[in-house]
């Protein structure tokens, strides 16, 4: 019983993948958010509180793309993510909590300070 | 019970565990959560020094956004080219797989020659070092240890590569290159962050 395991095939068990066609869906939408969050430093006049939540929104948006479809963490156990989203939020604890020790609070707007 | 949790081949891989999951692939994501915290801690102090340099130029005096956007470009291209070399390795296509991980390599290749020219300009043209101001060594540390990911990666995809043309990889070998495609993209969505931290957000 114990000793049967199995060879996966072609990838391993409890993972599955997007098709070709999402992929390339996926990457246009990582250009036009790129696009768009470089564009945006570039519009005079635009409150600095918003362009920094427009450009963390659009970088989060990017993040969870690559790490959803292109790393598969969408289609994989959830072992695997919680691996990964552990430590990630442990990480973005360790950013915060420094930020918040040397009162750098740069990524807040500035109405807030 | 195992082979229901394991699949439907009855063929004995070493490589699966009682959970049913591949080692090598457990261990890629445990190694890419502690990296999530290596980067996190350099973002950390980058972002707890920021604007408390006394001497030197600051980071909008010396950023080149149009070509940290296109290294950027770059990377996010990479990270499809990754994925489709997967899915033709998938498809049993091996010298198509080649060409994918070549055009992986290849960009990653021109991310980091990016890097030099930036770090060479930073030095030489604007005065900053490592050790010119906080600035200085917190942007150079963080960026450097993404650039030293980024040619460890650009190496190992080579060197699938290499094997995949000389017939010494094949789809029964897919989770091999699924791994280094974990670390790709993981360096990938390291700069997504990098990109917007530290060069876009004023």
């Amino acid at each position: 019983m114990a000793e049967s395991h199995a060879v996966a095939a072609p990838h391993t068990p409890g993972g599955g993948h997007a098709t070709v066609k999402t992929y390339i869906n996926v990457a246009v939408a990582l250009a036009i958010l790129t696009a768009v969050e470089v564009a945006s430093l570039y519009i005079p006049g635009l409150p600095n509180g918003f362009l920094v939540t427009i450009l963390l929104v659009m970088s989060v948006l990017k993040f969870t793309l690559v790490v959803g479809f292109f790393m598969h963490l969408r289609y994989d156990s959830g072992i695997m993510r919680a691996l990964f989203v552990g430590p990630l939020i442990i990480a973005i604890a360790i950013i915060l909590a420094l930020m918040a020790l040397f009162s750098a609070f740069i990524l807040l707007p500035h109405t807030v300070l | 019970m195992a082979d229901h949790v394991a699949g439907t081949h009855a063929v004995h891989d070493p490589n699966l565990g009682n959970t049913g999951l591949d080692h090598r692939k457990i261990g890629m994501w445990i190694f890419l959560g502690s990296d999530c915290m290596f980067f996190g801690s350099l973002i950390a102090t980058y972002l707890s020094y920021k604007g408390k340099s006394l001497s030197g130029p600051g980071p909008h005096d010396v950023f080149n956004i149009p070509l940290t956007s296109y290294s950027a470009a770059l990377l996010l291209a990479s990270s499809l080219f990754m994925v489709l070399a997967l899915s033709r390795l998938q498809e049993r296509r091996v010298k198509a797989a080649a060409f994918w991980l070549f055009a992986t390599a290849a960009f990653g290749l021109h991310f980091v020659l990016n890097q030099v020219y930036e770090f060479t300009t930073f030095a030489l043209r604007e005065g900053l070092t490592l050790s010119t101001s906080l600035f200085g060594s917190t942007f150079f540390v963080l960026t450097g240890f993404h650039g030293a990911h980024v040619t460890g990666g650009v190496l190992w995809l080579t060197i699938l590569m290499v094997l995949a043309l000389r017939g010494r990889l094949d789809e029964r070998d897919y989770t091999k290159v699924e791994i280094a495609g974990l670390y790709w993209h993981f360096v990938d969505i390291v700069w997504i962050a990098i990109f917007t931290i530290v060069y876009l957000i004023p």
